[in-house]
């Protein structure tokens, strides 16, 4: 970059943040105003879960998530359009082969792990989700062209499985139930773990197909793979 | 229930993005019968607001502050009315633009979690929610702008995104100062609370700026005209009809719902004026000297943006009133009028565009001739962006020149008709090609299936807006139409 504009960028960032650290001076460190905490906190017997990040993000304002959810979906469909995926690794060697057979069926038991216990505790279907996206990553390291995924079609039923349950249980509530994402009180709890197993499962697939890079290879080669990096 | 029915306009094209995605071989029925679905709740949500009341609901049976709020009144209204109908003639005419092509595929589900968002942030009330339909919108507009697959295309739409996430997280500052300050995110409850303070006034700076880099105003304009000049036909026509209004929108919203009188006072609202002011010259210079029609009806986008934000200091100099209340409608009417018109524009230049094989304006003389819908289209649509009577730009110029005047701010008319006159100018410099040239073509339509939609909304802009502007300012619970 041009040494001129990267001076000028640094000068505006600077007054950004003089002007930032002037107004939380002059307003939040006197008198830091009321906050939503406390009211979370007071509610979070009635959201079905006992941890409250968990009830703001599934709960209390599960209809951000939803988006969010949607936005990954765009950013998969994006890759996607792209074009075709670039081929695999090699296989991998004897070492990296065991690794990642100890790693991937761990990453798993992990993610499936950190599902359920946030409901109560730190964890839940973003950390879960990446846990399962970073096996598909080992594994696409080790010479496997799909990352684990199955073929086009599966995997286009993987992305959207979180967004589509997350809207269905929605729209199911706002014609049977109280309103659009209002769960009545006693389903709560499996209601979200619903969503939550849901959403795990398509981030996963999402991450795994979002470093793959591009749409997925028709067939599972591995073969084909090696035959290429051969010539 | 009918608050429920405040959902659909953003449920109704998730769930067909997700049914395309899973269903790749329905695509084109399934996109049609989204489409349909969506334009459907968007208009009933419009037609609620209008003859019963304000619609509003708190999502999760929580209640504010906790919820998350959605809500309609006249403003989103009219705006959820324009992407209801512009989106539907866009979709109608991506089945005949995209038929039996790879791109088909791709461009459906994107496309409906771009309308998803773009109802979604005419129906937001919270301020976080609004972030994360902003990010939604950027990213999967990007995308959509890539999808020609060109190098200048994923060029221009990777700056595009890169921008568009400079802006998202700007205003994302500025809603962390509210949030911090006030302990609220919902727009309602904010405006009351909301102090003239340094920390208001830095997060109104905060989110006006991030929001304008995303409305493409002068001189922050510099990604539009390559993204949405490189973007295949249908998506440029939603890109500059609705695209860049939903931070118009937003800054609109802000401005009149959010921060108090002493922080959007003369001062701000002269800055954005004068911005403004560069815009509609800038923007209609560059659209003169464009050698390719998008690219001319990009530029025209920028300079059009311009025309609303001249609004900002008359809004602010008029006091509240009828003249002041005109002046918001004839914003809005402006806004809504160039959605239509820049759409059907758009729609017509890629016929014209995949008949010649080409856009450059100084060889399109036979193509346009032996289309004549098209070019009907395109001169009515133009006639819109110049602001020829009836069209609803007239109406809108008219009553914002009285602004001017009642204000006694007479420099923004030597600005308003220079942009009138360079718009006529651009215009009749593509028209001028389509005569002359070749025998009379024998038919008026030569492709129903995507001529119609672009004709249809290009006439709306002069039609329905410009003799029937009246709903305009009913929809917006103001008295009568100025005479």
């Amino acid at each position: 970059m041009n040494r001129d504009l990267s001076l000028l960028i640094g000068i505006l960032v600077s007054l950004l943040a003089l002007l930032l650290i002037w107004i939380f001076y002059t307003t939040l460190a006197a008198d830091p105003g009321p906050r939503l905490a406390p009211l979370a906190l007071e509610q979070l017997p009635n959201s079905g879960v006992s941890h409250p990040v968990t009830a703001v993000l599934l709960n209390y304002r599960a209809y951000d998530t939803l988006l969010e959810l949607a936005v990954l979906l765009a950013a998969i469909l994006g890759i996607w359009s792209l074009g075709p995926a670039p081929s695999g690794f090699q296989p991998a060697g004897p070492a990296l082969t065991v690794l990642a057979n100890w790693i991937v069926p761990l990453a798993i038991i992990t993610g499936g792990y950190l599902l359920w216990v946030g409901g109560h505790a730190p964890g839940g279907a973003f950390q879960a989700g990446a846990l399962l996206g970073s096996a598909g990553v080992i594994l696409r390291l080790a010479g496997h062209e799909r990352a684990g995924l199955p073929n086009e079609a599966a995997q286009r039923w993987l992305v959207v499985a979180g967004v589509g349950l997350f809207l269905l249980v929605g729209l199911l509530l706002a014609v049977f139930g109280a309103g659009f994402l209002t769960y009545p009180k006693a389903s709560a709890k499996w209601l979200i773990l619903l969503i939550e197993t849901a959403a795990t499962i398509a981030i996963g697939s999402t991450l795994a197909a979002a470093y793959v890079g591009g749409r997925p290879p028709l067939a599972q080669s591995t073969s084909a793979a090696s035959k290429d990096l051969g010539a | 229930m009918i608050s429920n029915s405040l959902v659909l306009p953003i449920a109704l094209p998730l769930l067909g993005a997700l049914l395309v995605v899973a269903l790749p071989r329905k695509m084109p029925i399934l996109g049609a019968l989204a489409a349909l679905a969506t334009t459907g709740s968007g208009l009933w949500v419009t037609a609620q607001t209008w003859l019963q009341a304000d619609l509003g609901v708190v999502l999760g049976g929580w209640g504010l502050p906790l919820g998350i709020g959605l809500a309609a009144d006249g403003l989103s209204a009219a705006f959820l009315a324009m992407s209801s109908l512009v989106g539907l003639g866009t979709s109608i005419y991506a089945i005949g633009y995209f038929a039996g092509s790879e791109r088909c595929n791709h461009f459906w589900p994107l496309w409906f979690l771009l309308w998803a968002s773009l109802n979604g942030v005419f129906l937001a009330a919270d301020l976080f929610n609004l972030y994360v339909m902003l990010e939604l919108l950027g990213l999967s507009a990007a995308a959509l702008g890539a999808l020609t697959g060109s190098r200048a295309a994923v060029e221009a739409n990777l700056r595009y995104l890169l921008v568009g996430l400079l802006g998202s997280i700007t205003y994302l500052l500025g809603v962390a100062l509210l949030y911090a300050g006030y302990g609220t995110l919902d727009i309602g409850l904010l405006s009351e609370r909301i102090q003239p303070s340094p920390l208001a006034a830095g997060a109104l700076v905060l989110m006006v700026v991030g929001l304008a880099l995303k409305a493409a105003l002068f001189p922050m304009h510099f990604w539009l005209p390559p993204a949405h000049a490189n973007a295949p036909a249908p998506v440029s026509a939603v890109l500059s009809a609705l695209v860049v209004k939903t931070a118009f929108y937003l800054i609109l919203r802000l401005w009149l719902d959010l921060f108090p009188a002493e922080l959007s006072n003369a001062a701000a609202a002269f800055v954005l004026g004068v911005l403004g002011a560069g815009a509609v010259l800038w923007g209609s210079w560059r659209a003169l000297r464009a050698e390719r029609l998008k690219l001319l009806a990009a530029y025209s986008t920028v300079a059009q943006i311009g025309y609303l934000f001249l609004f900002f200091p008359l809004i602010q100099a008029t006091p509240a009133g009828i003249a002041r209340d005109d002046l918001i409608a004839a914003c809005v009417l402006m806004a809504l009028t160039h959605g239509f018109a820049k759409a059907g524009f758009f729609l017509a230049a890629g016929l014209v565009q995949q008949k010649a094989g080409h856009d450059r304006i100084d060889a399109l003389g036979g193509t346009a001739q032996s289309m004549p819908a098209t070019t009907f289209s395109i001169a009515l649509a133009g006639s819109a962006l110049i602001g020829l009577p009836p069209s609803g730009s007239f109406i809108a110029k008219w009553v914002m020149m009285r602004g001017a005047f009642e204000a006694g701010q007479w420099w923004w008319l030597i600005i308003i008709s220079t942009g009138t006159l360079l718009a006529a100018a651009y215009i009749f410099r593509v028209l001028s090609r389509a005569f002359g040239q070749e025998p009379t073509p024998q038919c008026f339509l030569t492709d129903a299936r995507a001529e119609i939609p672009a004709l249809l909304l290009a006439f709306a802009s002069v039609a329905l807006l410009g003799l029937a502007a009246g709903p305009v300012w009913s929809l917006l619970g103001f008295q009568g139409a100025p005479a």
